[in-house]
């Protein structure tokens, strides 16, 4: 009786004995929720086109966050590091493109699934060995994101929102629209669409594999530069930061693979919930640290009753 | 072409060779491996350390052409905190290395029941268990000048002034990460919280959540807990500090252990770090005649891989690594001194670093008065109970902010006590030594 | 001229079903057991044998587990971490509780736990297809790494939350804690995994090995045919995760020594994940070649600076390592997407013919 009563009904006695508290675990729901969708983001548009989940997302934050920040600290300023780290991201989209991908053109999906963890195990070293293994930090206010807080006092509390936090949800949502927008209304988007739907009628209309490929592993580091100084201005930038990628997986799951809407939408979702139930029902009852596998299960759950995600296409099997 | 190179790399892959001898050693040298990480997630604060430990090394070769006529051999393996790569780097050194340097607890639960069979002593200075205090039981375990144990003990003498009775009704809240690491002092913290009735609150980091603890600072500022105590490492100190200074909690209620006094970390957040404290028996002095052999010999010859641009020199790591280093050399000292010979090896390593006597003297005999407090080990104490001093950041550096504590010795004892027992049956058969009196 | 099967006749159906049709793999395999029993154990030091023998034969038999689900069954499963320490775990307490229980019956008692929580987990495999089954199974990777880290009486409520081997006597030689001797451990596990693997053998050649396979490579015409696919998915699991459990309580008892939660964690999961995908998925040759591949090969180049005399840091050195197992990992999968086991069947295939061209 207590264990139903602490389980069912003091969780929700205790939000609204402090709302301004749940205003603020909200707020860090959303924002961690968005910080997911950005990582998730990367993930779904590599394998909208190519149907290859690209494990090596999560080093690409990393790489990317490190080259801006690994410029600054020699001198360049952020004006200019920003588009010369854009660069690199091409330079390096570019050659895996041609030496990783190309190769493995008609192979199962485990396969190139195996070649990306691979390509991350690869850019791991590769990083190590250029930027070393120190926490830097992230260059937040030389690229003009504000790093003041707003403080609202409802219901008798505080609320204090961080203006970067801001900063990222405006952006992932602008990135978003963005996205969505080419997707459906440009040439190039339509063709990465073709693309993904399949390989041989997209080549047998004309629509050449390697440049939309090396665009669309642009794109995907373009979003992994704006993931990175995201979460780069969090708590610094190291290699630690890798691990974001398995955060984005339950993401991936229950909005699908193959949908921009569905990140963003699973995104959030994992995150506020996570977040709700690490503080309402993790802490007091499990000991806390729930949220290493709440988002999980919970994308398990989903799955049972959709096994394609939220928003993800029907999967449809021929015999 | 393709063919060739793929039968290149299988029969390379297939053909290993066996008998994997590690390189023979020159005359009148000593292998000193030292189980570094420079990479993995938490290669930022072990890199000042492992540098520091280095630069003592080649100093000592440099000026005085080694510990007395016997060159030291400063050997790194890295493990990047992977307990399989530590286990690894532990067979490779232990037939040419006399000593162990795990610096990690995981890798030292590993390697502690292996020591009564292999005899190489572990040093393990201010981590591993705080059990490892009892000589007797654990031979072959070093852990000065200060035990895990001996820091919680410490710390709470600082905050209540003194009277641990004055905490009663406070709340203390632990963040710690969830490794064997963070968890040791639990113990010894649930003991004394019931005993003097303030409340304990341990609140867990996941390895995987370090850059993520919202979820932990909202519980901190839900609780609104009097103190929050932080046993971190690596990527998790820097998390938790920018998330103290995000959720506003103040300062001078957060206090560290010695492992989470990173200058770097610090950095991130500047002047609002303002008034955080952590407990540490090491104090940075770059004026220290030690310190300037070390900018002479070996910082201005090149030959160390600090960052100066950062800053690193003035570091509390960095000159903590300096510190263990030396503690280790004088451990083959004094053995050099009782054995009466030059090159030492692991069982006379394991005699000094049980017989350490680091008086005020000695320690400005080595040139680092002010930096470490004075304690001597010995055959029951293997930890030395040196005391500690309280460091604030003041927005740039670290400073003293209190005189030297020191542990209150009966909770940790017993503690230590029940632990020891507790181990020893529980990998039974344990050799103990029975020519040791508690 | 090696593999001459000119002359070798078969008269009996049974005969032809032999697991060595042609006598010179039989010497092969007899070579290889012979080297391991007999040359390994008096050539090899201590170092080798718990830095490459002991490994490679522990993550060989995790690897078969896992390629047994994947590689045969077509259910790709990222848990195989947690699943091992659900097995060393089990077998801790099992050896706690009845302390005079022989060590090799606690193993296998030990895999039982293994395989049940793996058929618990492997439910969802029946809606849930692909990748998101991947990632399905990362969540009893994750919930179980926390569990094993929460639940206190499962490492017996030690301070450190980690669990330490005793030392362990069976027939009166200890084989495992902190004083038993390599040579002891190297036998004790070449001993259960050619038990486990020569079961393997037999169940992926028989009628449920046919299934599993039906049920990978298409399992709705399986289903047509008369398949029951419930009962192939989670036998698969079942099978699966008692090996792999298995595999686990020999890493922690008779390699390891003593474990914490975060040793199970997601690192493990995709290094088994490795050997079994390069070795050969669908092959159970392939794992011990994985293995060899993935786990001696960076012991052994991380020794190479040192014998050659480079000055490299040993920093850097690991670093290096980590870059050239990407990229060996890359383009073996370019050069031979089916992994070392098919590499190997076409080096036969070439030595079949040899010396004439085709």
């Amino acid at each position: 009786m207590e264990f139903l009563n602490s389980v069912l009904v003091k969780p929700f006695v205790d939000m609204a004995a402090a709302p301004d508290f749940l205003i603020q675990v909200l707020w860090e729901g959303l924002v961690s929720g968005v910080l997911y969708a950005l990582i998730a983001l990367g993930f779904v548009l590599i394998y909208k086109s190519s149907r290859i989940f690209n494990f090596a997302q999560g080093i690409m934050v990393v790489f990317a966050a490190l080259t801006l920040v690994g410029l600054h600290e020699r001198g360049v300023p952020a004006w200019l590091a920003l588009p010369i780290t854009l660069v690199v991201m091409y330079v390096l989209a570019w050659s895996i493109e041609r030496v990783v991908l190309r190769p493995l053109v008609n192979q199962p999906d485990i396969i190139l699934f195996m070649a990306t963890i691979g390509i991350t195990l690869f850019l791991i070293g590769l990083g190590e060995i250029i930027f070393g293994g120190e926490n830097k930090r992230m260059i937040t206010e030389e690229l003009g994101i504000p790093t003041d807080a707003f403080l609202f006092e409802p219901f008798g509390g505080f609320v204090s929102i961080e203006q970067r936090d801001v900063v990222t949800v405006v952006g992932a949502v602008v990135l978003v629209c963005v996205l969505l927008l080419f997707l459906s209304r440009s040439k190039l988007g339509r063709a990465i669409r073709a693309l993904g739907d399949d390989h041989q009628a997209a080549l047998s209309v004309g629509i050449s594999l390697s440049t939309i490929w090396v665009l669309v592993w642009f794109i995907a580091g373009v979003i992994a530069l704006a993931t990175g100084i995201a979460w780069g201005s969090r708590a610094g930038v190291s290699f630690a930061l890798e691990v974001i990628a398995y955060k984005a997986l339950p993401v991936l799951m229950l909005g699908g693979l193959e949908s921009v809407s569905g990140a963003i939408v699973g995104g959030l979702m994992i995150g506020i919930l996570e977040k709700l139930f690490e503080i309402y029902w993790g802490q007091p009852l499990l000991g806390g640290n729930t949220e290493t596998w709440f988002a999980y299960v919970l994308a398990l759950i989903v799955l049972l009753f959709r096994p394609q995600g939220l928003f993800g296409e029907r999967i449809i099997e021929r015999v | 072409m393709r063919n060739l190179v793929k039968s290149l790399i299988v029969t390379v892959a297939l053909s290993a060779p066996l008998a994997a001898a590690p390189g023979a050693l020159a005359q009148d040298a000593v292998s000193l491996p030292n189980l570094s990480y420079r990479t993995g997630p938490f290669a930022a604060t072990g890199i000042p350390l492992m540098n520091g430990q280095r630069d003592y090394i080649l100093m000592l070769n440099e000026r005085d052409g080694g510990l007395n006529g016997l060159r030291l051999d400063y050997e790194e393996c890295e493990t990047g905190y992977n307990t399989e790569k530590g286990v690894e780097c532990y067979e490779k050194t232990k037939a040419t290395g006399i000593v162990t340097q795990p610096w990690s607890t995981g890798i030292t639960l590993q390697v502690l029941p292996k020591s009564n069979v292999d005899k190489v002593p572990i040093l393990a200075p201010g981590y591993g268990f705080s059990a490892m205090q009892d000589g007797k039981t654990f031979q072959w375990a070093f852990n000065p000048p200060a035990s895990y144990w001996d820091g919680a003990s410490m710390i709470l003498q600082n905050i209540s002034g003194g009277d641990l009775s004055s905490l009663k009704g406070k709340k203390i809240a632990f963040l710690h990460l969830d490794h064997p690491y963070g968890k040791e002092p639990i113990p010894l913290f649930e003991k004394l919280a019931a005993e003097h009735g303030f409340s304990f609150l341990p609140i867990p980091v996941g390895l995987t959540e370090m850059q993520n603890q919202s979820a932990q600072w909202l519980q901190i500022r839900r609780e609104r807990p009097d103190f929050v105590l932080m046993w971190g490492w690596g990527a998790m100190n820097a998390g938790a500090i920018t998330e103290a200074v995000k959720t506003k909690y103040p300062m001078n209620q957060f206090i560290g252990i010695w492992w989470a006094a990173l200058d770097a970390d610090l950095k991130l957040v500047g002047e609002q770090g303002k008034g955080y404290r952590a407990i540490s028996w090491s104090y940075p002095n770059a004026d220290a005649p030690v310190m300037q052999d070390i900018k002479k010999y070996v910082v201005d010859a090149g030959k160390s891989m600090i960052n100066q641009a950062e800053g690193e020199f003035d570091w509390v790591f960095y000159q903590r690594g300096v510190l263990i280093s030396m503690m280790l050399v004088e451990g083959i000292k004094v053995a050099q001194d009782h054995f009466g010979t030059k090159v030492v090896n692991a069982e006379q390593l394991r005699w000094g670093l049980e017989n350490l006597k680091f008086d005020e003297a000695r320690i400005k005999e080595l040139g680092a008065e002010g930096m470490i407090p004075p304690f001597s080990t010995s055959c029951a104490n293997h930890t030395g109970h040196s005391g500690a001093w309280m460091l604030e950041w003041d927005g740039t550096k670290f400073v003293k902010a209190s005189d030297l504590l020191s542990a209150d010795r009966a909770p940790v004892d017993e503690l230590v006590g029940i632990e020891a027992k507790k181990y020893a049956e529980a990998n039974a058969p344990w050799p103990v030594n029975e020519e040791c009196k508690l | 001229m090696l593999y001459r099967i000119a002359g070798q006749y078969k008269t009996s159906y049974e005969a032809d079903h032999a697991l060595f049709p042609v006598k010179q793999d039989a010497w092969l395999l007899g070579a290889i057991l012979l080297l391991a029993f007999v040359v390994f154990p008096l050539t090899a030091n201590e170092f080798a044998f718990r830095a490459l023998l002991i490994p490679v034969l522990i993550y060989s038999l995790a690897a078969l587990g896992l390629n047994i689900l994947t590689g045969y069954a077509g259910q790709l499963s990222l848990g195989t971490g947690a699943f091992m320490g659900v097995g060393a775990y089990a077998c801790y307490k099992l050896v706690t509780i009845f302390p005079e229980l022989n060590l090799l019956v606690a193993i296998a008692l030990s895999g039982f736990f293994s395989a049940a929580v793996g058929v618990a987990f492997g439910l969802p495999s029946l809606r849930i297809k692909g990748f998101y089954l991947a990632i399905a199974t990362l969540a009893a990777q994750f919930f179980l790494v926390w569990l094993f880290q929460k639940w206190a009486w499962l490492t017996n409520y030690s301070a450190s939350v980690a669990i330490h081997v005793p030392n362990i006597d069976m027939f009166g030689i200890t084989v495992a804690g902190p004083t038993a001797k390599a040579i002891t451990q190297y036998y004790f596990v070449l001993g259960v995994v050619c038990a486990v693997t020569w079961l393997a053998i037999n169940i992926t050649r028989g009628r449920i090995g046919r299934i599993w396979k039906s049920v990978r490579d298409m399992d709705i015409a399986a289903e047509l045919v008369g398949i029951n696919l419930m009962k192939a998915k989670l036998s698969a699991f079942f099978v699966s995760s008692y090996i792999v459990g298995v595999a686990g309580a020999l890493f922690v008892f008779l390699w390891r020594g003593a474990a914490e939660a975060n040793l199970f964690d997601i690192p493990l999961s995709f290094r088994v994940l490795f050997i079994a995908i390069i070795g050969g998925l669908g092959s159970i040759l392939g794992n011990f070649l994985g293995a060899i591949l993935i786990v001696a090969l960076p012991v052994l180049l991380s020794t190479v600076p040192h014998a050659l005399g480079l000055p490299i840091a040993p920093s850097t050195v690991e670093q290096l390592n980590v870059m050239i197992v990407g990229a060996l990992i890359v383009t073996f999968l370019i050069v031979e997407p089916h992994g070392l086991a098919r590499f190997w069947a076409v080096i036969r295939e070439k030595l079949i013919l040899w010396p004439f061209p085709h």
